[in-house]
């Protein structure tokens, strides 16, 4: 029993911190910008292609990672630059980055065919926990997860950046009003968050193995965590991604692997039909 | 402004009439031989049908063509959707009056094809994994008739090589007793599982669990785990559409249990799988389709065949739908020309051309690059002395086949951590 | 000006009618299919165009429509075969009701909801494809030939000439009543709706379930023309043609897509694969389509249709 309980915590933790970076940046992005960015999991895959390109053809692995985070920070630039002139039109920022995910998922199954990548782990070795084996990677995950939600959650709280991103995020106008570069901040927010998701889809690499059908998946996964967490909630979208790994490693576990996608898919169904605004959520 | 929309109409259906009216035509005196190939075309699978059919082509036409008429190909693009799919085969039938279609893949676009087929009577030389298609044959075979598998092997062989897989590691010295089976869920690997399980036993191995993951699954540690706490030593994947084999594979090399990874895992047989997963595919052991013939051919016509591609093409075939493709070719071009022989009115005939092509039956194989033969519902007969699925091994960056000996080049290697 | 107009369509109808007599059956096979289609990016157009509420799982209804149908005409599956009209009625019924329970869970909320949950749905219905395979035939999908209202292509053309006629005259009926009206308040302003006494969630709801009901015909009718059903009919590619098709023609003018669907259908399935292969290009079709799509969104949101009228407005 402590073997079970002590795997559905492990696995759905470290589940649940990768599709956290994801979310986060999703649901920030739409907080401050109120734009639906589904090109977010094109930034996840396409930081983990560049990583594994540059490092396979021989460039230190700390270094491709580096160049793969900066792709994805530069793909949220180009999303802040094609969403611009529409921004006001919800339909067309939808469809835009929609296009634009699909687009860019093309380019990789054209060029890179559609079997999946990976990256050697950058930590090696696995330790065992009471019976239970975890490699060490899935350890550091975890801790980097972790430690970069933290560090957005405080600068967000705490900074002036934050209080300026927050000001936005509320009421952009009046924002304005005061004194706030909006577009900066857009800029900023853009940038970072597709930064983290990139982030996520270096790690994700390195346990996993990332094909271009993947972006989907992230994508799929942050709506469903900001769904759960609330539309625009920083901290409910950070605590339903761990939520979201539970019922995934619990499904797994008790029900079995062929049911995961689908109970979680039908979780935020239900989720929806009792509290319609998320755990975290407050009514527009 | 509402005139603006009735020209807008008027041209653009003008433009497609008009378009239209140019193309088609009407059957007239033989003048050529009208090969149709079909596929995914943006997909190494249909890619390879694409440039196998029109080598063998090449090569026929360089030899005074079938019954001295050279060979055209003309190519469908089915986009792997059942709609484009049904549309381009009708059109490679009826207005390119292609003599016979090759090519297919995947199963569900394989079904919709088939029912164009029976309506236009077009002999297809066809593939795909699923015995869903022969079974169609078998239940209503003067609908059907004109659908010959000469891709792969059935669904339902793999279980007959799956066993074969266990029953050699068995006999070199791996002692195999409980099975921990991952599969797709997909109707697909239903019959597989069916037909291994018996196999299985006669052997007196036990499958501990048999579980199915969907298209994308991730979280094969979980079942790694499962597997060792039910002492399995052998985890089977039988995984095509989930797509992440490679997963498996990683998860497996990064834990290291004392489990061998032995099974069908489509991705283990790309040729790039090894670079892939950075080398952690060593020791996978997998059933190998044409990806291992360009080490170990089966055939001299195989080995002809594998440096004709490379020669023309800059590199190996891309999947092994190239060998059936190839193969359709000059199965094609012997039945016309058997029927010729046999004094038959029109050699070229799909329903005289059935009959001449299941006279290659289990007693009768021809030999091309593999020895092709069909059983009764027309599906591709299986066998060492036929076609079958080689089991093979990573080894160092390497695909080798380590089962059957008339064709390996290779021993089994067990992973320095399995004890 | 109007009696023109009139005449103009009825001319349109009559070569759509006439077009069996110079084209080739292969042709003729796709035409007929892309009829089909053009109801689905219609019925689209009819939710989002109209009420502004952007709908990303509209082939959730063209699946269930399909599937039902199916279902319900073949006897291998469940056991029953009722006449092929009636269960192509029936999948349409079959999701305009489940357009009808999702619509009133999530209209009610304004916003983004309603978008991100409809992008989910089509993935939830293929997975009750895989995990009940025995019912639904899994990825592979299953067969309806023999069951089939339609047997030879020329049947089929007229067939859905006729159906996409009927839906069409149905659809531009219900934007050009005072349904219509208030479908376009909602879009406009939801405030300035439910201040004149507009109940915003029922005309959302209603025109939900209206743009369901089309796509579960349509979807039943495909199955019937292609005498097969399988899950790409659930899936995404099948939506992003759908959205491109109707932004291509300009949303909320029910003609604007309807020659969208035309155009890109005929686009995708004949001429576009053979220019890329002329300009050899290390891209597919789908590369072209959505860099289209994002060109369109950013140059010309309205679409195509509204920018050409514009234009001759001017001019006169």
């Amino acid at each position: 029993m402590i073997d079970v309980l002590l795997k559905i915590i492990v696995f759905g933790t470290v589940v649940g911190g990768i599709w956290g970076l994801v979310a986060s940046g999703f649901s920030l992005i739409f907080g401050v910008s109120r734009i639906l960015n589904f090109a977010h999991g094109a930034a996840f895959v396409c930081a983990a292609y560049v990583a594994f390109l540059l490092s396979g053809s021989g460039f230190n692995v700390y270094l491709s990672i580096l160049a793969g985070l900066a792709v994805s920070g530069l793909l949220g630039l180009l999303v802040y630059l094609l969403t611009r002139p529409v921004r006001k039109n919800e339909v067309m920022v939808i469809i835009i980055t929609l296009a634009l995910a699909l687009l860019i998922q093309q380019i990789l199954l054209v060029n890179f065919g559609d079997k999946g990548i990976s990256m050697l782990p950058l930590v090696q070795g696995v330790v065992e926990l009471n019976n239970v084996k975890v490699t060490n990677m899935r350890i550091a995950s975890f801790v980097l997860a972790v430690t970069s939600l933290v560090s957005l959650d405080l600068m967000v709280s705490k900074t002036s950046i934050g209080k300026k991103i927050i000001a936005t995020s509320q009421d952009s106008e009046a924002a304005m009003l005061i004194g706030i570069d909006v577009e900066k901040v857009f800029i900023l927010v853009m940038v970072l968050s597709s930064i983290l998701a990139g982030f996520a889809g270096i790690l994700y690499a390195q346990i996993f193995a990332i094909s271009p059908e993947t972006s989907l998946k992230a994508l799929i996964y942050a709506f469903a965590i900001v769904i759960l967490g609330g539309l625009g909630s920083l901290r409910g979208s950070i605590v339903s991604s761990f939520i979201v790994g539970y019922i995934l490693v619990l499904t797994i576990t008790f029900l079995g692997a062929r049911w995961s996608e689908f109970v979680m898919l039908l979780a935020i169904v239900t989720i929806l039909v009792v509290r319609p605004t998320g755990l975290f959520g407050v009514e527009e | 402004m509402r005139y603006a929309k009735a020209v807008l109409t008027a041209l653009i259906l003008l433009a497609a009439i008009t378009s239209l009216c140019v193309q088609g035509g009407q059957k007239t005196e033989r003048e050529k031989v009208v090969i149709g190939v079909i596929g995914p075309m943006s997909l190494p699978e249909g890619m390879a049908e694409e440039k196998a059919v029109k080598l063998a082509a090449e090569e026929i036409n360089a030899q005074g063509g079938i019954l001295g008429h050279p060979v055209e190909v003309v190519v469908g693009d089915t986009k792997l959707d059942s709609n484009t799919a049904s549309t381009e085969f009708r059109r490679l039938a009826t207005i390119e009056n292609a003599d016979v279609i090759i090519g297919g893949f995947s199963s569900g676009v394989m079904l919709t094809m088939m029912e164009t087929m029976a309506e236009t009577k077009t002999l297809f030389l066809a593939d795909a994994s699923s015995p869903a298609h022969a079974k169609k044959v078998a239940e209503n075979y003067e609908r059907y008739k004109y659908w010959f598998r000469v891709t792969q092997n059935n669904g339902s062989t793999f279980a007959l090589d799956l066993a074969d897989m266990v029953r050699f590691l068995r006999d070199s010295g791996y002692d195999v007793k409980k099975v921990y089976i991952i599969r797709d869920e997909h109707v697909w690997t239903d019959p597989v599982v069916e037909a291994l399980t018996p196999l299985l036993e006669e052997q007196g191995v036990e499958i501990v669990k048999d579980v199915r993951v969907p298209r994308g699954y991730s979280e094969y540690e979980q079942l790694i785990h499962e597997a060792e706490s039910l002492d399995a030593d052998l985890i089977m994947p039988i995984l095509a559409i989930a797509g992440t084999g490679d997963i498996l594979t990683k998860q497996w090399a990064t834990l290291k249990p004392n489990i061998l990874l032995a099974g069908h895992d489509l991705a283990a047989i790309d040729a790039e799988f090894y670079n892939k997963t950075n080398g952690m595919a060593n020791y996978e052991i997998f059933l190998a389709d044409g990806g291992a013939l360009i080490t170990a051919p089966p055939t001299e016509k195989c080995k002809e065949f594998v440096d004709a591609y490379k020669k023309k093409y800059g590199h190996y075939p891309e999947s092994h739908q190239a060998y059936g493709a190839y193969d359709a070719v000059y199965l094609y071009k012997t039945v016309v020309e058997m029927a010729a022989k046999a004094g038959e009115k029109d050699p070229f005939d799909p329903d005289v051309l059935v009959k001449y092509l299941e006279k290659f039956d289990a007693s009768n194989p021809i030999e091309l690059t593999r020895p092709i033969a069909f059983y009764k519902n027309h599906d591709l007969m299986w066998g060492d002395n036929y076609v079958r699925n080689w089991i093979s091994q990573w080894q160092d960056g390497k695909q080798y086949i380590i089962y059957p000996e008339s064709v390996a080049n290779g021993e089994l290697k067990l992973p320095p951590w399995i004890e | 000006m109007k009696s023109i107009l009139k005449l103009f369509g009825v001319l349109m109808i009559l070569v759509s009618a006439a077009l069996p007599v110079v084209i080739p059956e292969a042709y003729l096979y796709l035409i007929g299919l892309t009829y089909l289609f053009a109801i689905v990016v219609i019925s689209w157009d009819l939710m989002v165009g109209y009420t502004g509420q952007v709908n990303l799982g509209h082939t959730t209804f063209v699946g269930l429509g399909a599937y039902i149908a199916a279902l319900l005409q073949t006897p291998m599956r469940i056991g029953i075969a009722i006449h092929p009209l009636a269960a192509i009625i029936l999948g349409g019924l079959a999701a305009a009701l489940v357009g009808f329970f999702i619509g009133i869970i999530t209209l009610r909320l304004r916003g983004y909801y309603f978008s991100l949950v409809t992008a989910i749905l089509p993935l939830v219905f293929m997975q009750t494809v895989f995990i009940w395979r025995d019912v639904f035939g899994g990825e592979e999908g299953f067969s309806i030939a023999g069951y089939s209202l339609l047997d030879t292509t020329l049947s089929k053309y007229y067939f859905s000439l006729a159906l996409l006629l009927v839906s069409l005259a149905a659809m531009r009926r219900i934007v050009k009543s005072r349904i219509g009206l208030r479908f376009m308040a909602v879009r406009d302003s939801e405030e300035l709706a439910e201040s004149i006494g507009i109940d915003t969630t029922k005309y959302k709801v209603l025109a939900f379930v209206l743009s369901s009901f089309f796509a579960g015909i349509a979807g039943a009718a495909i199955v019937n023309y292609r005498y097969t059903v399988g899950p790409e009919l659930y899936d995404i590619p099948l939506m992003l043609l759908v959205i491109l098709s109707a932004v291509l023609g300009g949303l909320g003018t029910i003609y604007g897509p309807l020659i969208g669907a035309i155009v890109i259908y005929l686009a995708k399935n004949w001429w576009l694969r053979d220019l890329i292969d002329i300009a050899s290009l290390p891209i597919n079709d789908e590369i072209v389509l959505y860099a289209i799509l994002i060109a369109i969104g950013i140059l010309m949101p309205r679409g195509f249709f509204h920018e050409l009228r514009e234009r001759i407005e001017e001019k006169a």
